[in-house]
């Protein structure tokens, strides 16, 4: 009967963590709006996987519950995203955020 | 459940019920008076509701999720009736802008039902619902002019900025729980009841969660969107997302900062002092530079909320608590009276226009006191509101934060609130001279009759809350004092 190999709670929070920095740093970095969109899902998962790491460590299903609620919301600001989207590609004739900013500040 | 927690939410229900009325209306018969009718009355049904529950109900929790007290309510029913005042400002915006424009009103109800829900949460999953609700129906009506180029990039930029600030404040809270072992207000609170000196994993979670918090509520140096996203937004939209949205959120920090009791960790005081002061200052001096008056509001609006923050914090001091936490509702509600006003005006004068962008520019309005009295005499006095002049509704706000902090000894942040409040009496003068000017352009300005009436109404109450605030003041002292 081998133990069960316990993750401590510390090194998936830090997983979390580097995930969320990179879907920053896209957010940040990536011109191109579906980019964006894409590394913003990916901070929304490093969310849920965080919340999914904190409820194993506390043996509740609060965290996994809130991982649903997370998809859920990701799923409905995202279908809106793309929605704006398609929009801005049929008005800016571009996918480039810089090319849709057209308001100083 | 039992009957009387759903009586309990009531309020709730009947919102989502209207909301679902409003759909097959909008299903059967697309006439922007007859749902903007709908809304009204819906509107109505539900602070019918909110009376109801608050003069029958004892305070009570219903399931871990919501909590109906007289806080709640309170939030409750401002953000009803300036949904309420903002839904007939929006029906005039948008009733000589073509076909389609029906769905924006629904829109508007389902994000107020966002911002109820806002006031009802005790737990971080509420919380999280109704922010989202209040979010994603906002994109929508920001970017709801189907020709414009602004309004769809300051829907863009209104989505990620927001999407990255919902992270944010996810990722903080995942860090809260990680830490407490619950998502309850309560819960938290009981865990880290012990705590002298927040541990890391606190310091890093209240960190993420307030900076969420402050990018929603746009303090310095979260506020980059707010111009931007203020101006290309559509007026009723901009008084929407500047009043109901912010008041929802605020009502959440506040109640989870008094139900944590966060004011002992003072790290958490000393990031909060620093984001109030720089607020007043960057929102303030930065509106001196703006020749755009919904760019001058955001900026103005920046700093109001930094002066709310004042408020806020003087509830740290001992025995300060209750005067704080009153001074900051009222000033709210004053906030919330004059933004709604101002931002009406600026409706009602692009009611007519034909351009995608809304009348905004400061030479636009000259001469405005001759062509259109009525409506300069309300927006000198949303203005002056602003400005915190006597006899209106403003003043008492702004005086209501400087009782409170002086009794908290706040007094780096009171030097800030007299010196932004000097500009600010500077731009919002310029307004007012420039309305006195002699008119460039004799072009008509219809006063359509739906929102003239909204805007005289919130003028009515400006002047008579600045004259005799007695009983907001009454209710805003029992509802603080139940809740500390």
């Amino acid at each position: 009967m081998n133990e069960a190999i316990v993750i401590p709670m510390e090194h998936g929070l830090l997983l979390a963590g580097i995930l969320f920095l990179i879907g920053l740093l896209g957010v940040l970095v990536r011109r191109n709006i579906i980019l964006i969109l894409m590394s913003l899902e990916i901070m929304l998962n490093a969310c849920g996987l965080a919340f999914i790491v904190a409820g194993a460590h506390w043996g509740v299903a609060d965290g996994q519950i809130m991982f649903m609620l997370i998809l859920s919301i990701a799923a409905a600001e995202v279908s809106v995203g793309l929605g704006l989207l398609l929009q801005a590609h049929r008005r800016f004739g571009s996918l480039d955020v810089d090319q849709a900013s057209r308001m100083q500040g | 459940m039992i009957t009387t927690d759903l009586l309990a939410l009531l309020p709730i229900i009947t919102l989502t019920g209207v909301i679902l009325v409003v759909m097959m209306v909008i299903a059967f018969a697309r006439n922007l008076a007859l749902t903007c009718l709908c809304c009204s009355i819906g509107l109505a049904l539900t602070l019918a509701a909110i009376a109801w529950v608050s003069i029958n109900l004892e305070p009570q929790y219903v399931t871990p999720l919501i909590v109906v007290d007289e806080y709640a309510l309170l939030f409750s029913s401002i953000i009803v009736i300036g949904a309420f005042f903002i839904c007939l400002l929006a029906y005039s915006y948008h009733a000589d802008r073509g076909e389609n424009q029906d769905e924006y009103l629904m829109l508007m109800l389902l994000s107020t039902l966002g911002g109820i829900i806002l006031a009802h949460s005790a737990h971080f999953a509420s919380f999280i619902l109704g922010l989202e609700l209040v979010g994603v129906s906002l994109y929508a009506m920001i970017s709801y002019p189907v020709r414009g180029f602004f309004s769809l990039e300051a829907a863009l930029k209104y989505l990620i900025l927001s999407g990255v600030s919902s992270a944010t404040l996810l990722f903080g809270i995942a860090f809260l729980f990680a830490v407490t072992g619950s998502l309850s207000f309560q819960g938290m609170a009981d865990a880290t009841a012990h705590m002298e000196h927040a541990s890391v994993f606190v310091l890093i979670g209240a960190t993420f969660v307030l900076a969420g918090i402050a990018f929603k509520l746009s303090l310095a140096p979260f506020h980059m969107w707010t111009p931007d996203v203020y101006e290309g937004a559509p007026a009723p939209t901009t008084a929407f997302l500047a009043t109901v949205s912010k008041g929802g959120i605020f009502a959440v920090l506040l109640r989870f900062f008094v139900s944590f009791d966060g004011f002992r960790f003072e790290a958490i005081l000393e990031s909060l002092f620093w984001v109030a002061l720089l607020s007043i200052l960057v929102g303030n001096i930065l509106a001196l530079m703006q020749d755009k008056i919904k760019r001058v509001l955001a900026y103005s609006s920046i700093a109001h909320i930094g002066y709310l923050l004042v408020g806020f914090l003087a509830a740290s001091a001992v025995g300060g608590k209750q005067l704080a936490i009153e001074a900051s509702m009222f000033f709210l509600i004053a906030y919330f009276v004059t933004t709604i006003g101002a931002f009406g005006v600026v409706t009602i004068m692009s009611g007519s226009t034909e351009s995608e962008h809304d009348t905004d520019q400061l030479s636009q309005y000259e001469g405005l006191f001759w062509r259109r009295p009525l409506l300069a005499t309300f927006f000198s006095a949303m203005l002056l509101s602003l400005a915190g002049i006597p006899l209106t509704v403003g003043f008492i706000g702004k005086f209501y934060i400087f009782a409170a902090g002086v009794q908290s000894g706040l007094w780096q942040l009171l030097a800030a609130v007299v010196v932004g409040s000097g500009i600010g009496l500077y731009y919002y003068l310029r307004i007012i001279f420039s309305m006195t000017k002699q008119p460039v352009s004799e072009d008509e300005i219809d006063i359509p009759l739906a929102g003239g009436w909204a805007l005289g109404m919130v003028s009515v109450l400006l002047v008579v809350l600045g004259v005799y605030p007695t009983p907001v003041v009454e209710w805003v002292t029992s509802v603080a004092r139940a809740l500390t």
